[in-house]
């Protein structure tokens, strides 16, 4: 018998951005707050898991149409690049800068480029997560 | 579209739950990571990324400005002209937008831009019957309202 996942698909259509914001707020959480990349990540790819199980895996590549692999690249490339950034400024590898910054409209920002590494473990972690999920159902294809 | 920025607006609400700070400030910041979701699902929906039609709209505001300046200095040197040399018409203008607010702003569109009035609409709501101050040409006339407005309207109510 052929059933519809109606109910299922259309909560996901909401759910889907509720988590997908949660994600990204626990993300930048990670500084005073628990948090962080390894988290948010998981929780990104927890929403895309979520599309899955409610649509199939050719419509979530037709609605992602990215390369999960490529992700995971991009992610060490940040690590790496955050890390090796310190080096031209003659400090040790890995060493970090913050700097306060005034934007007109969000006020005063405190940066720090630890979030920048932050931003690559997220990467990688989604990355990772997506293409083992990816390999694993796709392998009757 | 109307989705969309519903969605987004409750993205930024959402936010400043989160945040329990409760103002503008945290509200854009959802609201620009909620775009920024909405922009990675955007293959998600079934009509287009919102920003592209917004983006739309103004392009056509700018047309329209653009347009009304351009007629007006038209308008100037065949009212300044000594002798009349103007040869005033009605022409028909077939069109090929079909909802109805579609029609609407571009009948409003024609007539804002003096030079140019739409006297009627036809029956079946396919041709606009434009009165021009000034027709040399009925094919130029035409071509000039379609690659002006009609393209941009319909960039509008693409989906």
């Amino acid at each position: 018998m052929k059933t519809s996942n109606v109910i299922l698909q259309s909560m996901t259509k909401v759910l889907l951005f509720l988590i997908m914001i949660f994600s990204i707020y626990i993300f930048f959480a990670g500084h005073y707050t628990p948090g962080g990349g390894f988290v948010g990540g998981l929780l990104t790819s927890g929403a895309i898991l979520l599309l899955l199980l409610a649509y199939d895996l050719q419509t979530v590549r037709n609605i992602l149409p990215v390369n999960f692999l490529y992700m995971v690249a991009v992610g060490l490339v940040f690590a790496i690049g955050t890390g090796a950034g310190s080096l031209i400024f003659n400090k040790p590898f890995l060493t970090h800068a913050f700097g306060d910054l005034h934007v007109p409209i969000l006020g005063e920002l405190h940066l720090h480029t630890a979030t920048l590494f932050d931003l690559g473990v997220y990467l990688v972690v989604v990355g990772v997560t997506m293409s083992i999920i990816q390999t694993i159902g796709g392998d009757d294809e | 579209m109307a989705v969309q920025i519903l969605l987004n607006v409750c993205l930024g609400f959402m936010w400043m739950f989160l945040t329990t700070t409760y103002d503008l400030v945290a509200f854009i910041k959802g609201y620009f990571f909620g775009l920024l979701i909405l922009f990675v699902f955007r293959n998600f929906f079934s009509s287009r990324f919102y920003l592209y039609r917004i983006y739309a709209v103004v392009k056509l505001l700018f047309i329209f400005i653009k347009e009304l300046i351009l007629a007006n200095i038209a308008v100037v040197k065949i009212v300044l002209t000594p002798k009349l040399h103007n040869s005033p018409g009605i022409f028909a203008y077939p069109t090929r937008l079909e909802k109805d607010w579609e029609i609407t702003t571009l009948s409003n569109l024609i007539t804002l831009t003096p030079g140019t009035l739409v006297v009627d609409i036809s029956e079946d709501k396919k041709i606009l019957f434009v009165h021009a101050v000034d027709m040399n040409d009925v094919q130029d006339e035409i071509e000039a309202i379609q690659t002006s407005f009609e393209k941009a309207i319909m960039e509008v109510s693409r989906k």
